[in-house]
């Protein structure tokens, strides 16, 4: 474990599991870099050097990046976030020493339903209708305005849909499912994009320390070609649904009540971002509003589960991701990263059920456990 | 004890979250109702006693135990890392100052009866802050199962997680093994198998697992038993949202709280679909604020000798034998994300065995 790895974001969803692989496949020596301290609760698991720094404050990122070879951001957060930590973040590499950066963007870049074709040397729109495609675009060109000046390597990975555990797309799916609000489109007959969090994290680990790949941006994907139908059928299976049969519904903008707006904040990043400023105690309040009493054979570890709205709303982001016809190749990354998934997409959906029922879920495998 | 006229001069040890959030406002109002005066404020990051000075301008700040005169003041509330909670104890009570120490009491079994030992022999009091057995809806479930209402206890599930920490510690010390001796069992779970124990009784540690893999847990699982032979579970994360909810099921009844509900719970009969959603009339607290300032009066009428101390030292130990019976049996908790070589790994970091609580 000689190689030493700076890695922001790592309390999240991806970089938890970075931590995870690194650490316990001896992969690298990674030093997790959060915002706050109590961001930590997971990481505190290992006993690692981390550091608590803001990644819009330069000298504190410069500080957290002492020593280290090469730095992984996995930052998630509001436009704003991803808009204005790209360059304290690779000044300070700079600044530090750093050989070279990855960046993980997005495939959202090329848009929810990307056009057939579309690879790596597509261009980016600048002005889509969801704010966060734009900032990562956005994010991607700073990046390679300061390569162009700053001694530090660029490489920048476009994952699609992350899954695993933690991922928000299975959980989210999870949680609506019981509470009979899931829907989708056209049967989840749209391509989706998936790419298990373990492949990603190989992926990173090969853009680490890859030659000759400086400035270069990646499509990564799982190696199947998955509908959403295929994401989803598992998880409904192991939560006891033998078929699903959800509504296909679209986006139409509406308005409701608070605590339709409590839901419909959750289902987007914005809404999460927006909902974590709201203090503990409302939120708390809110969620109690939201949560019916279980009842009394109910799964120990039940999730509190908001009653069924009758009319589910499909969100803009999801109703354009169901329209996907295009499997993004991962053809630049096989050649240039000699990437090649690690774990299939079946074993990837059982690993994540696996997790569901570790976080409480009630899936099969957690009610036979349970009898 | 001090006559029941007398101003009881307070200090705080620790002038960290806990004690910005809770002690500060429940500390004013008794100050501002003639009953206490806030002489003291302690904490090594002078900036968290400062905070805390606005609110008491005339107590004295200190960074250590050693630069505060201890005639200064008759209650120490420590509220400092949970390491520190023992030698802080004790070094108060044999300086003749009654203390309110912060859960958990100790990080060993050890330390808790040294500080048992050290207010025995002293005249100061020792009395445990575990807030939650001050709300209304916890009293009064106490009360029901007291009375048997749900019949034959049969099983128990207590889960508590939360996807995001949002508690605002300030101090790493919070995530750090070496000071804080222990994770989500050592601090949620502090508050969970005290309450276990006071409504339901003693009970037995059948499996502990959990998560730690070089560090401290942020998952665990406890599978116990009570003393009439039922078995049941408690779940608690730092890392998932979990049901949040403490459920009872005997032969007549069950009953479910909300973790956190200060004066609400619900109860149901056997075969009967109805739930009752029950509120206390218990005026005492009807929020976190209130049941901080119900504990520190508490406090004060047992120094005043008008009351007895709700959570003695002696009750406050049993949830760290607990404890400590947890980690000297633990294992790793089987996370089916992982592979063979870091499950192997993680195993080795855990010092303990593979668990067979949530098989892969």
């Amino acid at each position: 474990m000689s190689h030493r790895v700076a890695l922001l974001g790592a309390s999240g969803f991806i970089g938890s599991r970075i931590v995870e692989m690194f650490h316990l496949g001896g992969l690298a020596d990674v030093r997790p870099v959060t915002r706050s301290i109590g961001a930590l609760a997971r990481l505190s698991r290992f006993d690692l050097d981390w550091r608590v720094a803001d990644a819009r404050d330069q000298q504190g990122m410069c500080k957290a990046f002492a020593g280290c070879e090469t730095v992984i951001h996995a930052i998630a957060g509001d436009p704003a976030t991803i808009r204005d930590s790209v360059t304290p973040v690779y000044r300070a590499a700079h600044e530090a020493g750093v050989r070279r950066l990855v960046y993980l963007s997005s495939a959202s870049v090329h848009g929810q339903a990307p056009l057939p074709g579309t690879d790596e040397e597509s261009p980016l729109r600048r002005r889509q209708p969801i704010a966060y495609n734009n900032a990562k675009a956005c994010a991607e060109r700073r990046l390679r305005g300061l390569r162009a000046k700053g001694a530090v390597e660029l490489v920048i990975l476009r994952p699609g849909i992350v899954t695993g555990p933690r991922s928000i797309w299975q959980t989210r799916f999870a949680i609506e499912l019981l509470a009979g609000t899931a829907y989708w489109l056209n049967d989840g007959r749209g391509i989706c994009n998936s790419l298990y969090v373990d492949n990603l994290v190989h992926a990173i680990q090969l853009a680490l320390t890859a030659p000759g790949i400086d400035g270069q941006a990646f499509l990564v994907g799982d190696a199947e070609t998955v509908t959403w139908a295929d994401l989803y059928r598992p998880i409904a299976q192991a939560m006891g649904f033998d078929s699903i049969q959800l509504p296909n519904v679209d986006h139409v903008p509406r308005r409701g009540n608070i605590l339709e707006l409590a839901r419909s904040m959750e289902r987007t990043r914005p809404g999460r971002a927006i909902a974590s400023l709201i203090p503990r105690r409302v939120r708390l309040g809110i969620r109690a509003a939201m949560t019916p009493v279980p009842p009394v054979n109910a799964s120990p570890w039940a999730i509190p589960i908001a009653p069924a709205s009758p009319l589910p709303s499909a969100t803009l982001e999801m109703s354009r991701l169901y329209r996907c016809a295009w499997k993004l190749p991962d053809t630049k990354a096989r050649q240039l990263l000699g990437y090649r998934p690690v774990v299939s997409f079946t074993e990837g959906c059982r690993r994540t059920i696996g997790w569901l029922g570790f976080a409480g879920f009630p899936t099969i495998q957690e009610n036979n456990r349970s009898r | 004890m001090r006559a029941q006229d007398a101003s009881i001069r307070v200090g705080l040890i620790g002038c960290g979250a806990v004690a910005r959030l809770y002690y500060m406002p429940a500390l004013r109002e008794l100050e501002a109702a003639g009953s206490i005066e806030v002489a003291a404020l302690l904490d090594p990051v002078a900036g968290h006693a400062a905070l805390l000075h606005e609110a008491f301008p005339r107590a004295q700040m200190a960074r250590q135990l050693p630069d505060l005169p201890r005639q200064g003041f008759d209650l120490a509330i420590v509220a400092s890392p949970h390491s520190l909670h023992a030698a802080q104890t004790i070094e108060l009570l044999e300086a003749g100052v009654s203390v309110l120490c912060e859960k958990p009491m100790a990080t060993s079994v050890d330390d808790a009866r040294a500080m048992i030992r050290a207010a025995s022999v002293g005249p100061g009091l020792l009395a445990i802050g575990l807030v939650r057995r001050y709300f209304p809806a916890t009293r009064m479930i106490r009360h029901m199962l007291a009375l048997g209402t749900l019949g034959d206890i049969t099983s128990f599930e207590f889960s508590e997680g939360f996807a995001s920490f949002d508690w605002p510690a300030a101090s790493r010390g919070y995530f750090s093994k070496r000071e804080a001796q222990g994770g989500v069992l050592m601090d949620t779970g502090v508050h969970a198998l005290d309450l276990l124990q006071w409504w339901l009784g003693k009970i037995a540690v059948l499996e502990y697992a959990d998560d730690a893999m070089g560090g401290i847990e942020a998952n665990c699982l406890i599978r116990c038993r009570l003393e009439c032979g039922s078995t049941g579970e408690v779940r608690l994360s730092r890392d998932c949202a979990l049901a949040n909810r403490y459920t009872v099921r005997g032969s007549r009844g069950w009953l479910s709280w909300q973790a956190g509900q200060v004066d609400q719970f619900e109860f149901g009969f056997a075969d009967s679909a109805q739930v009752v959603q029950a509120r206390p009339r218990d005026q005492s607290a009807s929020n976190f604020e209130q049941s901080f300032l119900s504990q520190l009066r508490n406090v004060i009428a047992a120094l005043r000798g008008t009351e007895q101390l709700q959570v003695p030292a002696a009750e406050g130990i049993a949830g760290i034998e607990l404890i400590e019976n947890c980690y000297r049996q633990r294992s790793l908790m089987a996370m089916p994300w992982l592979d063979d070589r870091e499950i192997a790994r993680g195993r080795e970091l855990n010092g303990g065995r593979m668990a067979g609580v949530v098989a892969r």
